[in-house]
């Protein structure tokens, strides 16, 4: 999207004048600085590499000398938060409940905002400003004030401890922002080539499907980038709606997880082992599209 | 949209009621989804809240109609009061700290200090990481006898300043209130950074040809320059630091003697919990409208259609 040449301006190194002429240079302040950077990089990253060095730590281990490496290098709690064997906490089951969920909120809530922003940036029938403006307001309502009958109309509904039922309060609270920014995108998308498939004889929809959709794949997985990371956290709607252990996402069942200090060898490390879990997929999601999450994350700062 | 087809509907009014209606029609179509998705999942139950505040329900058997009582009610609520003021301190003190950190980091990086690729990914990598996990990883470091604060404290000979950090009534919200700021500078920064670096490079040689030091080329080009992306972070924050649940869930459960109890959490124990679905409905109605203020104001104040780098 638009907003990606600015984040990536940095990365083209550009050394210019202003730019890098030796910031704070001569000053006493620049000593400081730095020490505030560094230090503050450190307390940035040491927390999330002391929680993996715990998954390889006996309890032992990660109580009484916390500073230390692992000894030895050993899968074996992924393995059993992953099984649940030893646990009784199925942490593979939440896992793909979480990729489920992520997965099907993502399709539903991009199909239908694509649907309505497009109609929004290109109809003309009534109600389409007053529509804009819901959706505006409705940016400004928080979800913990819809809880209570949500919960109760999705019982009613029969998907309460539903991954759908969850993906459905999911991809409502998420399609408003989605909608408004791509009735902003589709506005800004040149109309000829639609123009001259109508005249080809092609309705509303097949436009929309044959040309519309495959043009506008960068900025449908830009949003898609975007809305993975709350999905992939959400913690709220989650408690209320899934009571039954086998329908738990991996936010709720790590906040539930409440080891039993020392029973076992490695209680512990289990749970480093299932926060970890839930981490390492946000990590390599984060370096394999850097630039396109910044960017998402500062055009969602307009919100 | 079409020219053609709006020259024939010209002819006369009916056939323009006709055609608009045709025209409409297909349109309508494409935005059913996402408005029925909206009006049952969304609309519904705000109007839903608004309704159950009225009312005493437990969750079963009949609702009874008490009017304001429930408003009443948490006026007098010694807990609400804790709830809403550590909401507002919530939204006071985590938005300050992230925010002006952030604005620190943006500027730094955008000056390039050295090694600035690597701040820019440390402050960042947080910021994508749930909530839950974050709460969790810090409850452990703040337990008292073997977290990891204490244990540096206490390696270190200053055992007096080793605290029970998420059980001691008058450090427990300072705690919490920590792991947001640590989570998020990097929200702000990266959005501010991007503003920083939209400022054309001529001012920044103008500036610099006017002999500015490094002082006023901040406060005098650089932060009056981003002061609308400044004021919607500032906002976002704020807004989202009124919504603050999960880390009070996992780390403190809103105590200890309420003393981290928050909005979110508060609603969420009396509706869910105890099953007080008219009082915590009138909760979720205080939570709504104070949110909804702050946000609506910002809803209003920028258009998202109108940012374009």
């Amino acid at each position: 999207m638009a907003v990606d040449r600015v984040t990536s301006r940095p990365t083209e190194g550009s050394i210019q004048g202003g730019k890098t002429a030796g910031w704070w240079a001569g000053s006493s302040l620049r000593p400081i600085i730095y020490g505030l950077l560094v230090v503050g990089a450190l307390i940035q990253v040491y927390p999330i590499f002391f929680l993996l060095m715990n998954t390889l730590k006996t309890d032992t281990q990660i109580l009484n000398t916390p500073f230390s490496l692992p000894t030895n290098f050993s899968l074996a709690p992924y393995v059993d938060v992953w099984t649940g064997d030893r646990t009784g906490m199925f942490f593979g089951r939440y896992f793909f409940n979480s990729v489920i969920v992520l997965a099907a909120t993502l399709v539903l809530m991009l199909a239908i905002s694509c649907l309505c922003g497009y109609a929004m940036a290109r109809g003309q029938f009534p109600g389409n400003a007053t529509l804009h403006q819901v959706l505006l307001l409705s940016l400004a309502v928080p979800a913990h004030a819809l809880a209570i009958p949500l919960y109760f109309f999705v019982g009613s509904l029969g998907l309460r401890n539903s991954l759908f039922g969850l993906t459905l309060v999911y991809a409502a609270i998420g399609a408003p922002f989605t909608i408004i920014l791509m009735r902003a995108y589709f506005m800004h998308l040149p109309v000829e080539l639609e123009e001259a498939a109508r005249i080809d004889g092609c309705g509303r929809l097949g436009v929309f499907l044959r040309i519309v959709v495959p043009i506008s794949r960068g900025p449908i997985a830009g949003m898609a980038i975007i809305n993975i990371n709350w999905i992939w956290s959400e913690l709220f709607f989650s408690l209320i709606l899934m009571n039954k252990a086998d329908v738990r996402t991996l936010p709720l069942a790590i906040a539930l997880y409440k080891p039993a200090p020392m029973t076992v060898e490695t209680v512990l490390g289990l749970q480093y082992a299932a926060m970890a879990l839930a981490t390492i997929p946000v990590l390599i999601l984060f370096f394999l599209f850097q630039r396109q999450i910044a960017s998402g994350m500062t055009m969602g700062a307009f919100k | 949209m079409n020219p053609r087809q709006d020259a024939a509907a010209a002819t006369s009014g009916r056939s323009q009621l006709i055609r608009t209606v045709r025209n409409a029609l297909p349109w309508y179509l494409f935005i059913a989804p996402a408005s029925l998705m909206l009006l049952t999942l969304m609309a519904y139950p705000l109007f839903d809240t608004l309704r159950l505040s009225l009312f005493k329900w437990g969750g079963l058997g009949p609702q009874t109609f008490i009017g304001m009582r429930n408003f009443a009610k948490l006026f007098g609520d010694e807990v609400f009061w804790r709830a809403l003021g550590n909401s507002f301190i919530f939204a006071i003190v985590v938005p300050f700290f992230t925010v002006s950190i952030g604005l620190f980091l943006g500027v730094a990086i955008s000056r390039r200090m050295k090694g600035w690729q690597v701040y820019r990914i440390a402050f960042f990598i947080p910021v994508m990481m749930s909530g839950v996990v974050v709460a969790t990883l810090w409850a452990n470091m703040f337990e008292y006898n073997h977290g990891l604060f204490n244990t540096v404290l206490r390696g270190i000979g200053l055992d007096g300043l080793a605290q029970n950090w998420l059980g001691d009534r008058n450090v427990a919200l300072m705690s919490v209130m920590l792991v947001p700021i640590w989570q998020s500078v990097g929200f702000p920064m990266i959005v501010l950074l991007a503003a920083i670096e939209g400022i054309p490079q001529e001012m920044h040689d103008a500036a610099t040809m006017d002999g500015v030091n490094e002082w006023q080329r901040i406060w005098g080009l650089i932060v009056p320059l981003i002061k609308p992306v400044l004021a919607s972070i500032t906002m976002l924050s704020i807004i989202g630091a009124m919504k603050v649940f999960d880390l009070v869930l996992v780390m403190t459960k809103g105590g200890p003697a309420f003393s981290t109890q928050v909005l979110g959490y508060y609603l969420f124990e009396t509706a869910f919990r105890s099953g007080n679905f008219g009082y915590g409905s009138a909760i979720a109605v205080v939570m709504f409208v104070v949110v909804f203020a702050v946000a609506y104001g910002y809803v209003r104040g920028v258009r998202i259609e109108s940012v374009e780098y």
